[in-house]
């Protein structure tokens, strides 16, 4: 091993500045409140101009003259349950356990799997415990929801990207994770605004945009997480 | 690695002396290329300079150090064709060294045959595709356990035995071939 080569690489790791443990916690903060407050100021704009009357959406016009009012506990166990699943999602997508490359293949696809399928089961769940909720509305047919999803995900999933920074292992897998946890979020707020639960506006408004997001959370995570040369 | 991650500077030669001669040494079998391999390193503990802010406390360095290195060694040789797919004028990358073992008291005819062998060996182990390869030298050459291996490979255990397997089928191979001949 050359003593040359040793102080080359010293000489350049002391030139370029690179954050400490305690300055990257702080930053990881600072990026998790600037995405939570983007999310929480995206559904709130959102909510406030696609309502017609008030911004917690409990019930609506199923068709007209007919109103279907969503029953509080409905509305408190959807989200209850899809913020257990986000969290589980957030949890599974940003901590890397006690390795440095993150977790293995296997949790990454089985979360891949069960994240949607817990939050649809979950919601169908609940609301064929509560009856009315199933009905078909077909002037709902979702889109709003699918762009609602989107523009709140957006925030969460820049931010899991930019706290992970790098995965020298499985790259897009874990942006894929990271875009159905930024769902998952995105879910949350969506059930607090949507009281339809029929099934083909869930597999539209809901279930699609995770889809998407795991889509362009592993094209970002290749681009931007995977260990390349300079 | 724990104590340059809270920013403790001095401890980065530390880590140097600690991980990289065996990293060097697997850049080297793996570039074949003594320039390109400590470019390589530098990139990789460059690499790591970077994130010691995300070191999670206990956590295994050396896997992650080689998962890093494989990685920019892959995307190193996909630069390399892509270049040389542009610029078709550019020389071939012939102009590999090589190391030689040195056997100072062995036998001129011993040592043409271990250099044939030697030759053979590495010609069959640059022909593995690149997971059996890898797998090979890092639990033959740089000594990793197969979890270890299994982490920098980004698959599982089951898997890491599976293709080691059958880099030694091949390898076993060239042997019963050398031996016959």
């Amino acid at each position: 091993m050359s003593a040359e080569l040793k102080a080359r690489i010293l000489r350049a790791a002391a030139a370029e500045a690179s954050p400490t443990r305690a300055a990257v916690r702080r930053r990881n903060t600072f990026i998790s409140m600037v995405a939570a407050f983007s999310g929480i100021g995206a559904f709130v704009i959102f909510a406030v101009l696609m309502s017609e009357s008030h911004l917690l959406r409990l019930g609506g016009e199923v068709a007209p003259q007919q109103r279907l009012e969503r029953p509080v506990w409905l509305v408190i166990a959807t989200v209850g349950g899809a913020l257990g699943v986000a969290a589980t999602a957030v949890w599974l997508a940003l901590w890397r356990g006690r390795s440095m490359l993150g977790r293995s293949r296997r949790p990454l696809l089985y979360g891949g799997v069960l994240i949607p399928v817990s939050l649809l089961a979950w919601k169908v769940g609940c609301s064929i415990a509560f009856g009315d909720a199933m009905m078909a509305w077909p002037e709902r047919p979702g889109e709003r929801c699918l762009s609602l999803s989107l523009i709140v995900a957006v925030g969460p999933l820049v931010s899991f990207l930019a706290i992970r920074r790098n995965a020298p292992v499985r790259p897009a897998l874990n942006g894929a994770v990271m875009g159905l946890a930024a769902g998952a979020c995105a879910w949350v707020a969506v059930d607090l605004w949507c009281p339809v639960a029929y099934v083909p506006h869930l597999l539209l408004g809901h279930v699609l945009p995770l889809f998407v997001l795991a889509c362009a959370g592993a094209l970002l995570g290749y681009a931007l997480l995977s260990v390349r040369t300079r | 690695m724990e104590r340059y991650a809270r920013g403790d500077e001095a401890a980065f030669a530390e880590l140097y002396d600690a991980i990289a001669p065996r990293l060097l040494g697997f850049l080297r079998k793996a570039t074949r290329d003594t320039f390109a391999a400590e470019d390589l390193m530098q990139q990789t503990l460059l690499h790591m300079h970077r994130a010691r802010g995300s070191f999670i406390p206990g956590a295994a360095v050396r896997p992650w150090a080689f998962a890093i290195a494989r990685r920019l060694v892959a995307d190193s040789a996909r630069r390399r064709r892509v270049e040389q797919r542009l610029f078709s004028d550019a020389p071939a990358d012939d102009d590999r060294i090589t190391y030689e073992p040195t056997a100072a008291t062995a036998l001129a005819d011993d040592l043409v045959h271990a250099r044939r062998l030697e030759s053979r060996l590495q010609e069959r182990i640059d022909a593995l595709p690149e997971l059996q390869r890898t797998a090979y030298r890092l639990l033959q050459q740089e000594g990793l356990s197969l979890k270890k291996a299994a982490e920098v490979l980004g698959t599982s255990v089951t898997a890491v035995k599976l293709k080691a397997h059958r880099a030694y089928v091949a390898l076993r191979a060239v042997l019963r071939e050398t031996e016959e001949a």
